[in-house]
């Protein structure tokens, strides 16, 4: 899975925002949207959410986590902690992107807010990337890791899976290739 | 009169605060471990103006316009009071100072530092200083002697110094408290006190008692205790009359003493039991503001108002001076030229020019010195000069003149009774105070009006919710409005006037089709806008002349109208304008006001004639407004919601309290609109305020609305309230149905719909508790169609009595909604009634009787085959109730003669009154008169009567009774059978009533009226009727071909009335086309044909009736769980 394809799931987290139109509900497949409102929160999914910002039919109400205050508060926690801390929300990362793209006006302190959800990431990633060099050292069977977002996992994933077959080939094949080179001989 | 204690509200972040009054008490001012010293006009203040002197504010002491605080960057610095600005730094130490005091003039400060120092430093000149060393811990309190030649401190290393200034030896020492290294660690902080004015007199905290000491012989003169004190006391002060003593202690006691008596008068508990850490007297006594070390503000009123014991004679006259103060006002008004109809607050608002706009209650004191001013101002009254020495004691105490006195009873008049509330001043709903300098001038549900009004920019911005009627815009503020107000066709400004420009109106109207998209309208002079409002089309402004002024939404000036007092404030909705103002003065923080709620469309009218607006006691109010749909609805600032009822009589019902959904004791919603459907009151939360701050941007937040009804918990509750909710929030349906408004039809049908529904499920719970009679009375809110799945529901659930009582009184029900339709034709018929009434004397009950009787036999028969019966039709009950009567009195003769006879009168009464004189010669006749004086009884008499006049009407008369009104086809149709199983029952009254009525019947016929089955098979037999007895008159053919019909078999006439059937429908089509007065005695057949179709108009209930009835009953049927 690549990340585009990680950020379009994302997409399907609600997220309030105040539309500045009036619109009866809207019935999708996913569900009902609406009734809007103008001035009055209402929840839509990120998608929509973005498309509505985009045209300037909405203002958006960053989500609770979304404070500087907050997300230092995880930071530093994240930071302390050896093992992955459970995240605000499942879809940290792209929700983060997404409305600090398209809505940074609407949340106050957005580079900040941005700073910290990066450096969250990159502890964990660290974390992540540090986990995966002593599981592939001590050439461990199986790891658990809690608390990991779908985002995270995909960085790494399809990498570190790839690369556990070539070294299990690898080392599976160092008799064979022993003999192979016998055979070039 | 004991003293109250107010609810503790927050002031400071957690931590140790202090606090006092300023100098002539007319605010409270506190510091905190935030670094902020905060100036409170009272408690309830929630915009305090704050002065940040520091990372942590230690303590601080106020005189003279001069702010002294012991700060933790290790300085005492000055600020001047109450504009905040920094004023120099007095002194310093190696670590912070813990106590700072002024002496009694304001010359000097001492300042008792951790760093175990004491300071005396002079206020204009700090480098006079005096370092009192000695100590050998931290400092923690410092006193004063008020004669400046003693000075005491205690300190963590257990001792009381008293040190004598002038030389900087230590007098003496007790070894008081307990040690301990730092003043975190230390019990109690000691604050200790001297006796104000004399100084006789030392109070020291000690333990759980207040030690006092006399001056000079330093001996422990006495202690204060008292078994209230259960926790070390902290801090000591003397009220400002040196006669009481009031102490705090660790676990949030308070107590005060009569120093001269050493009696308790009064113990109080701090609600969290936090430790006091800052008491205050308040300068002219009876109050005693408080702090504790979470940074809570508390405030004890009328503390020791006991004086009245001591000299009663005193106060009586003092009493009697307030009350006629309250009249000098009067007298002014009348006498002066001084015509200010707010006296009062007036004379406030010039007193303190930095007030809030909202007065609030517990300003008492300053109140009464404003009314004190005010008397002084009218010295022609005669009742002054008895007073005048005891005002001129009042003075002098202000000035401080006359240090040694008995104070106590001349420093405020003491005055039990009722004390007028400032009245609150106008205010625009929906904005904040306007001295903020950034404020919402308007937030409604149409957008946002704020006002900018800092250094760089004076402006306010307009920003629409709705993106699609306006743009935001952006307008230049140079006029300096401060009310305003949005619709969706414009934006209406105002400004108060100046010196030299008039008070303004000025209204954007952006969504005329012109160019000119301004006006502007200036006040005559002296006259202020205090209040604007846009309606729909028009635009309206109160002033300060309490005149109302109606504007087109052009610029075209109309209606002009004056109401009674000073308003409050105003607004506006379609056609209706609400207008609230001052009714009187109000007393104990009440205020009093009045509303006026006017309909300004094509019939003007008023529809609240300046009823009196109940608030909730003690409050304000804080927005006025109206829903979406248009019912007026007012906030208090107690946070109470309230609606017009107009379905009771236009009363005023709570229908939210903000206050259950707040978090903290000092969170508000501020209320921004109402909506009725869906029940929605959005407001925007406020943490720790009552109003928000323009920046960040606030959030909307929506409440539900809930009555306050009783035993909401429970079920029965829970549903009452939910049916009362709902019909009260539907009431604007009618509302706007009756002033021809549109409204969504559907919106009303599902409101009936969840009504009926809550009814049932109330009703199947009232079944299963056994409540009978309660669900009668349930049953008696349904519709005719609930009544009838409630009566099926009783008789399921084998309650017979019930459902017999049940369907009585949708009997009754269908008269009384029959009714109103007579009563239009009485008017009609007058003259005939009165005419013919006048040969009856006969009651109209005593024929009823017999009948009535015969009913309830029936009826109790007809439960009890209910179950088989009931999938037959659609309400077999009823059905039978109608009908039977007739088919069961057929072998009584004597009772058929008077029946028939009334049958007869009674649908004569509505074809041709004057026939009546046919039948006269029957005895027993009554005729239509007396029938329609007894529906008239009927409405106000119960079963027997009104259920007796319905039989004879709808039932019998059906075939000639006038079409009722389409409202009524609901109580018509109840009786009648439908035509598909109408079967025999209804033929053999068809055929009575045609026996009985032969002149109408012919009648009847000439009108091409659908033919009857008998009719059709009479004029197929009259030939031969006529051969077999020729020379017959023609009623007497129908008598002949009546016995004829008759001896057919039921087959044979089933198929002669499904004959007619098909005629009539045909003819239903024709016969609606005709005008309503031509066709009036048609209609009772056709309606016949109609009620088909008036079924499926029906709420969905009605129809289906016969499989899915068990279904729905049993969706109905109470579980109990």
């Amino acid at each position: 899975m690549d990340p585009a394809e990680a950020e379009f799931l994302a997409e399907k987290e609600l997220v309030t925002v105040i539309p500045n139109f009036s619109l009866d509900r809207i019935y999708l497949i996913g569900g009902d949207l609406g009734p809007f409102n103008p001035g009055l929160p209402v929840e839509v999914p990120l998608w929509l959410a973005v498309n509505l910002k985009q045209r300037q039919k909405c203002r958006l109400i960053p989500p609770e986590w979304m404070d500087a205050e907050k997300l230092e508060e995880i930071r530093d926690q994240e930071r302390k902690e050896d093992t992955f801390t459970p995240m605000p929300s499942p879809y940290y990362m792209e929700l983060t992107k997404l409305l600090l793209n398209y809505a940074s006006d609407s949340i106050p302190k957005a580079d900040e807010i941005r700073t910290l959800v990066k450096d969250t990431w990159d502890t964990r990633i660290a974390k992540l990337r540090l986990s995966a060099d002593s599981f592939v050292r001590q050439q461990e069977a199986h790891a658990k890791l809690d608390n990991l977002t779908l985002m995270e996992i995909n960085t790494t994933g399809t990498f570190l899976t790839q690369a556990l077959d070539h070294m299990y080939k690898l080392r599976t094949n160092l008799q064979p290739a022993e003999s192979a080179q016998s055979q070039d001989f | 009169m004991p003293s109250t204690q107010k609810p503790m509200r927050y002031g400071h972040t957690e931590g140790h605060t202090d606090v006092c009054f300023d100098d002539i008490g007319s605010c409270i001012v506190t510091c905190g471990s935030d670094g902020d010293v905060r100036i409170w006009e009272n408690l309830d203040d929630d915009d305090p103006k704050s002065i940040n002197v520091g990372e942590k504010a230690y303590s601080f002491a106020l005189k003279n316009g001069r702010l002294v605080t012991a700060v933790s960057n290790n300085t005492v610095q000055i600020h001047t009071f109450p504009e905040g600005a920094p004023d120099g730094i007095l002194t310093r130490f190696t670590t912070n100072a813990n106590h700072v005091v002024f002496n009694r003039d304001g010359t000097k400060i001492a300042a008792g530092s951790s760093d175990f120092m004491v300071k005396v430093v002079e206020v204009t000149d700090s480098s006079q200083q005096k370092t009192f060393r000695g100590h050998d811990a931290p400092v923690l309190s410092l006193s004063f002697d008020p004669q400046d030649v003693f000075l005491t401190s205690a300190s963590c290393d257990g001792s009381v110094r008293v040190w004598k200034i002038s030389d900087q030896t230590c007098v003496t020492s007790w070894p008081l408290l307990q040690k301990c290294n730092d003043v975190i660690n230390a019990k109690s902080i000691c604050r200790l006190a001297w006796q104000p004015k004399s100084g006789k007199l030392l109070a020291v905290p000690v333990e759980k008692v207040v030690k006092l000491y006399r001056r000079e012989t330093w001996d422990n003169q006495f202690d204060l205790s008292d078994n209230f004190i259960t926790q070390t006391l902290s801090i000591v002060i003397w009220s400002p009359c040196g006669q009481y003593v009031a102490a705090g202690s660790v676990n949030g006691c308070i107590a005060v003493w009569n120093v001269d008596t050493q009696e308790c008068m009064e113990r109080m508990k701090h609600e969290k039991s936090y430790t006091i850490c800052g008491l205050a007297w308040h300068p002219k006594g009876g109050q005693i503001a408080y702090t504790d070390t979470e940074g809570n503000l508390g405030l004890l009123e009328n503390v020791c108002n006991k004086d009245g014991k001591k000299s009663s004679g005193k106060v009586s006259s003092a009493v009697a001076k307030d009350y006629n103060d309250l009249f000098d006002e009067d007298d002014d008004f009348l006498n002066m030229d001084l015509i200010e109809p707010r006296s009062s607050p007036k004379v406030i608002s010039n007193e303190e020019e930095d007030d809030d706009d909202l007065m609030l209650a517990s300003s008492y004191p300053r109140h009464r010195g404003a009314i004190i001013e005010d008397d002084e101002n009218s010295l022609d009254t005669a009742l002054m000069k008895v007073n005048s020495n005891l005002e001129k004691d009042d003075d002098n105490d202000q000035d401080g003149s006359i240090p040694i006195l008995p104070v106590s009873t001349t420093q405020r008049p003491f005055y039990d009774g009722p004390v007028p509330t400032p009245q609150q001043k106008p205010f625009q709903s929906g904005s904040t105070p306007s001295h903020l300098t950034h404020r919402f001038m308007v937030w409604n549900s149409i957008g946002i009006i704020r006002c900018y009004n800092d250094e760089q920019d004076n402006a306010i911005d307009v920003e629409f919710h709705d993106t699609s009627i306006h743009h935001a815009t952006h307008l230049p503020n140079s006029l300096n409005h401060t009310m305003a107000d949005l619709s969706s066709e414009a934006i209406l400004l105002a400004c108060e006037s100046t010196e030299e420009l008039a008070s303004k109106l000025h209204c954007i109207h952006f969504s005329s089709w012109d160019s000119n998209k301004e006006w502007t309208v200036d006040m005559p002079k002296d006259e202020d806008i205090e209040a604007v409002c846009l309606g729909q089309g028009w635009a309206a402004c109160a002033t300060s002349a309490m005149l109302t002024r109606v504007f087109t939404i052009g610029g075209v000036q109309k209606e002009i109208f004056s109401f009674p007092g000073p308003v409050v404030s105003m607004a506006g909705h379609g056609e209706q304008l609400l207008v609230i103002y001052h009714r009187g003065t109000g007393f104990d923080g009440d205020q009093c006001l009045g509303v006026q709620l006017i309909e300004l469309g094509k019939k003007k009218r008023q529809v609240l004639h300046g009823d009196p607006l109940p608030l909730t006691r003690k409050s304000y109010l804080m927005w006025v407004g109206f829903s979406a749909e248009g019912t007026p609805c007012y906030v208090d600032s107690k946070g109470i919601v309230k609606m017009l009822n107009r379905g009771l009589g236009n009363t005023w019902i709570p229908v939210c309290d903000t206050r259950e959904y707040c978090k903290g004791k000092s969170d508000h919603y501020w209320v921004i609109g109402i909506h009725e459907n869906p029940q929605q009151l959005r407001c925007i939360p406020c943490k720790g305020a009552r109003f928000p701050p323009t920046l960040p941007r606030p959030a909307v937040a929506i409440l539900s609305f809930k009555l306050p009804y009783c035993q909401i918990t429970t079920e029965k509750g829970q549903m009452e309230e939910q049916f009362w909710r709902s019909v009260l929030f539907h009431n604007h349906l009618d509302y706007l149905s009756k002033n021809g408004y549109e409204y969504d039809e559907n919106a009303k049908n599902e409101a009936a719909k969840e009504q009926q529904e809550l009814l049932m499920k109330l009703f199947a719970l009232s079944c299963k508790l056994e409540r009978e009679f309660r669900c009668v009375e349930l049953a008696d809110f349904m519709t005719q169609n609930a009544v009838n799945l409630a009566i099926k529901y009783a008789s399921r659930s084998r309650k017979l009595i019930l459902a017999q009582r049940l369907s009585e009184m949708a009997v009754e029900k269908a008269t009384e909604m029959a009714a109103p339709e007579e009563d239009d034709d009485e008017e009609e018929e007058e003259d005939f009634r009165n005419h013919l009434n006048a040969g009856y004397s006969s009651s109209t009950t005593e024929w009823s009787q017999p009948r009535v009787r015969n009913l309830h036999e029936q009826d109790m028969e007809d439960s009890k085959e209910a179950d088989a019966v009931e999938e037959v039709e659609e309400m077999p009950e009823m059905q039978k109730f109608r009908q039977n009567p007739f088919c069961k009195t057929v072998g009584l003769p004597e009772m058929s003669t008077p029946k028939s006879a009334v049958i007869t009168s009674s649908s004569q009464g509505r074809v041709n009154p004057f026939k009546v004189s046919a039948n006269q010669k029957d005895p027993t006749t009554h005729s239509a008169n007396i029938l329609d004086n007894m529906s008239k009884f009927s409405k106000n008499t119960p079963t027997p009567n009104s259920r007796a006049v319905n039989k004879q009407k709808s039932p019998v008369i059906k075939p000639l009774i006038p079409k009722p009104k389409s409202k009524q086809a609901l109580a018509a149709t109840f009786f009648q059978p439908r035509p598909p199983h109408a079967g025999d029952k209804t033929e053999e009254k068809e055929e009575k009533a045609e026996t009985i009525l032969p002149e109408i019947q012919a009648a009847a016929t000439e009108n091409k009226r659908p033919k009857t089955g008998f009719q059709m098979w009479l004029e197929e037999n009259r030939e031969s009727i006529l051969a077999d007895n020729p020379g017959l008159e023609e009623a007497d053919i129908i008598k002949e071909g009546m016995s004829r019909f008759r001896v057919l078999s039921s087959d044979e006439r089933m198929v002669w009335t499904e004959k007619a059937k098909g005629g009539a429908s045909s003819n239903s089509a024709e016969a609606k086309k005709r005008k309503r007065p031509a066709d009036a005695k048609n209609e009772g057949k056709e309606k016949r044909e109609e009620k088909s179709k008036e079924d499926s108009s029906l709420p969905k209930k009605r129809k289906p009736l016969d499989p899915s009835i068990n279904v729905r009953l049993s969706a109905f049927a109470f579980k109990q769980s």
